[in-house]
């Protein structure tokens, strides 16, 4: 027995599993699956990739070749991959293919209320829910089982609750790795493919036709009725008052506070094992579906004409946004009693480290009133209201093609600027700085070069100085590449080169040509950058204007002395000493 | 009577090494041969945001990651304002052991929000549980820094007062933590035990 979380039971069950191939991309909470699978077992090839699309399709290569691979990725991450997944569905596979997906129950890492089980539905592929970490490592192995045996890709929905919670997994110590391999199809094509070869095979057996097409149709049929007999869908006949159809951590909350409910456990939730499900609720009074996510069991249960109880008791977003036991108990135990939080509590919105090269940026920008789009990056909390930094934010990636939209609307009278991380930019990002300069836009883009992807904790992009894969002579240098995309003006600054910074920003917003202004520091927190000495406000000079305070460092608080009365104070402990608050009191109240 | 398990949440904001401290406590249990279940929710934990561990051992196996509301034998809070948000968790026996310290919030920093009026110390004390309220400034020691090593006094605090071995304790601390930090955290550790038995006595 050892305690692992669920991402490092995922990549237990990976290596006994024996996967040839990792990729994928950093996102909350699944990242450690790539970590644990790197520093653990080094049998197993391993990579971040530019993006999850690129990584999903780099799995799916190597499952061709014969080789087990997953790909891990957050939901939203799926959102980009998912062109790569509808070519993957439904096709002939060789070594098993598995994305290990990363859904945010609980907006607990502030996701979008997704559900990555819409894939399953949409591109017709199992997809499997693990309950705690013994069964992360357990349906790990049993996603590759399935996808070999019925030909298709498997989606192993670990979700922010999984990821992150401990419990003991039992391990084979003596297990010793035994890559596998299965080489059944000579070619593997797209449905649309397929599909197409298939309505011309119609009446004609001609081998070349017929060796093209994969009957995924009769695979999937025969999962479906084969899952009824797997020992991951568990029908546990109980009471005959309540019955619930549940899957993942949301099982155990059940048990919890229903202790005499009949209870199917569901592993796997797409397709769902009718059979069960039928017997289940002809043993019951009422069956309730509990599900984390979207209502998706409750309308495939539904569609086999079998009627249960689900969101109509448990109203789903904005009213909650995850199962709790709690809530369980309040709706369907009698009289359970009302717990209230204590009132007034005040929230915390998320603040940036103190010395971080974002709020030099973001300073700048707000000095000047320059209109800018933020990408999915550690800068974003530039958008919160402490900051009111950015006006438009969407997804990773998206902020030059943003901004060039919004130029080319305006025709470029005001000089719409994007915000992007080196991570945003390599990932797609780079799509709409070609997308630009092709289409004559105008447009300044600021990278902010910080060496790493640092709102996931600091991953390796292809500008880093390190890395699984690194070696010095193949790193991308961001300044070179976009000379030659055709960037016409392109400078580099150091972050905490404030007056530098200020001009080059301010030079590339005026000119009337393309630009890029590079920012580089390297991630204070990732790369554990010395402090110098704190910095502190003199309490006479200070005159409450609150400038400093919309920096949005970490450090600086606003508290009541010990008389009562309120004092802005920079906390020493967090000061790292970088002088950007003094640059923006006017009253040289804030000295080092 | 034996122990067959509790309920703990342990709450504090990102940097105060809350995991560190529910690793070493989960290394004590697993020894005793308890079953164990920990989540640790950190939603932007590295930027000061709320950190939230929920701490389950028993004899039986454990079932639901998180404790239900009411459910709470032990908080253990770093942070007073985080305090607050789990003190209707508690049972009506539960027992809250909450640090003064406090990381003033971006909402209130900004003027989004105003504080609450009153002392948050004074609200807890109020809550009708039994609390241990430690005060970080009045302990400050020139061995340690206790802004920083406030998860090692806290465990100290806790061993005392559930009557565990300290030297057990000391030891899953020393196995655990860098070479470099061992001295230091013993220091923390033994600071700790006076802090509680001062309480205690
Ligand atoms: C499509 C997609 N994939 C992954 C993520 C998770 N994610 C959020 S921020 C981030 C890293 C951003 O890195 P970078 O652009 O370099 O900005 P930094 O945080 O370093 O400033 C990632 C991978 C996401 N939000 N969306
Ligand atoms: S993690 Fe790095 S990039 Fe993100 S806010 Fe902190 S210092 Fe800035
Ligand atoms: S900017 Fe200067 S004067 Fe204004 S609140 Fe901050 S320290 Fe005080
Ligand atoms: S010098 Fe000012 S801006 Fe820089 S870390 Fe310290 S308090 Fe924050």
């Amino acid at each position: 027995m050892k305690m692992m979380n669920g991402n490092e039971a995922v990549a237990r069950g990976a290596f006994e599993a024996g996967v040839k191939v990792a990729s994928g991309f950093p996102g909350t909470p699944s990242t450690e699956v790539m970590d644990y699978t790197k520093h653990r077992y080094s049998d197993i090839y391993c990579e971040w990739s530019t993006n999850e699309k690129v990584g999903l399709e780099v799995a799916i290569g190597a499952s061709f070749a014969g080789y087990r691979s997953f790909a891990v990725m957050k939901t939203v991450g799926l959102h980009v991959a998912a062109d790569a997944l509808g070519g993957a569905a439904g096709s002939q596979i060789n070594g098993g293919l598995v994305l290990v997906v990363g859904d945010d129950v609980g907006r607990i890492a502030g996701d979008d209320y997704n559900d990555v089980r819409h894939y399953g539905n949409m591109f017709n592929i199992p997809v499997l829910e693990p309950a705690d970490s013994q069964e992360a490592k357990d349906m790990m192995i049993k996603a590759f089982e399935i996808s070999e045996e019925y030909t298709t890709p498997v989606i192993l929905k670990i979700t922010s609750v999984i990821c992150k919670t401990t419990s003991a997994v039992a391990i084979d110590e003596n297990y010793t790795y035994q890559v596998k391999c299965r080489n059944k199809y000579k070619i593997s094509f797209s449905k649309v493919i397929m599909t197409t070869m298939m309505m011309n095979a119609k009446g004609s057996e001609h081998p070349k036709l017929t060796k093209c097409f994969n009957d995924f149709p009769a695979h999937m049929k025969r999962l479906a009725a084969d899952c009824n007999e797997f020992d991951i869908n568990k029908l546990e006949l109980n009471g005959k008052k309540i019955g619930v159809v549940t899957a993942g951590t949301p099982y155990f909350y059940t048990k919890e506070v229903l202790p005499d409910a009949s209870i199917l456990k569901v592993g796997m939730v797409m397709p769902l094992p009718e059979k069960l499900i039928r017997e289940l609720a002809e043993h019951v009074d009422q069956l309730y579906v509990i599900e984390d996510g979207h209502d998706l069991m409750e309308k495939n249960i539904k569609d086999l004409g079998v009627s249960v109880i689900g969101k109509a008791l448990f109203p789903k977003f904005p009213e909650m946004t995850r199962f709790t036991p709690d809530i369980i108990e309040e709706k369907l135990i009698p009289n359970a009693p009302k717990r209230e939080v204590v009132d007034g509590i005040p929230f915390r919105l998320p603040v940036t480290c103190a010395g971080c090269s974002h709020l030099f940026i973001s300073e700048i920008l707000r000095k000047h009133k320059i209109k800018t789009a933020a990408d999915v990056t550690c800068g974003l909390i530039g958008c919160f209201p402490h900051m009111e930094t950015y006006s438009l934010q969407k997804c990773m990636g998206s902020s030059i093609a943003l901004a060039h939209g919004y130029n080319v609307a305006t025709d470029h009278k005001e000089n719409f600027v994007a915000m992007i991380g080196d991570g945003g930019f390599w990932a797609t990002g780079i799509n709409g700085l070609m997308n630009l300069i092709f289409n004559d836009s105008q447009s300044t883009t600021i990278i902010v070069d910080n060496s790493c992807l640092a709102m996931t904790g600091g991953q390796h992009i292809a500008s880093s100085d390190f890395g699984f894969n690194y070696k010095p002579e193949n790193k991308l240098e961001i300044a070179k590449v976009c000379e030659a995309i055709g960037v016409k003006d392109i400078v580099t600054v150091d972050a905490y080169e404030f007056e530098e910074l200020e001009k080059a920003i301010l030079n590339a917003v005026n000119s009337n040509t393309n630009s890029v202004v590079i920012v580089q520091k390297p991630c204070v927190t990732r790369f554990k950058l010395p402090k110098s000495d704190a910095y502190s406000i003199n309490q006479d000079l200070c005159t409450q204007c609150r400038k400093c305070i919309n920096i949005g460092c970490l450090a600086i608080e606003s508290k009541k002395g010990k008389d009562g009365k309120v004092e802005i104070v920079i906390n020493e402990d967090l000061c790292v000493g970088c002088g950007l608050c003094s640059t923006a009191c006017k009253f040289e109240a804030i000295k080092s | 009577m034996q122990d067959t398990g509790k309920n703990i949440i342990i709450a504090g904001v990102g940097g105060q090494g809350i995991l560190l401290f529910s690793n070493l406590l989960s290394k004590y249990y697993m020894k005793l041969g308890y079953e164990l279940k920990i989540s640790d929710v950190i939603g932007l934990g590295q930027r000061g945001g709320g950190v939230e561990s929920h701490f389950r051992y028993s004899t039986k196996p454990v079932l639901s990651p998180f404790i239900k509301a009411g459910d709470v034998d032990y908080l253990l809070s770093f942070e007073q304002t985080e305090t607050l948000r789990y003190l209707h968790c508690m049972k009506e026996d539960g027992i809250v052991f909450s640090s003064t310290f406090e990381l003033s919030t971006s909402s209130v920093n900004t003027r989004l929000e105003k504080d609450m009026p009153e002392s948050k110390t004074e609200i807890i004390k109020r809550s009708g549980n039994k609390t241990f309220i430690i005060d970080p400034d009045e302990n400050k020691s020139s061995d340690f820094d206790i802004s920083k090593m406030m998860n090692i006094v806290m465990l100290a605090i806790y061993s005392e007062f559930r009557g565990y071995p300290h030297e057990e304790m000391i030891q899953i601390v020393k196995e655990s933590v860098p070479e470099k930090f061992v001295v230091g955290n013993l220091k923390a550790y033994e600071k700790g035990i006076s802090i509680a038995r001062a309480k205690l006595a």
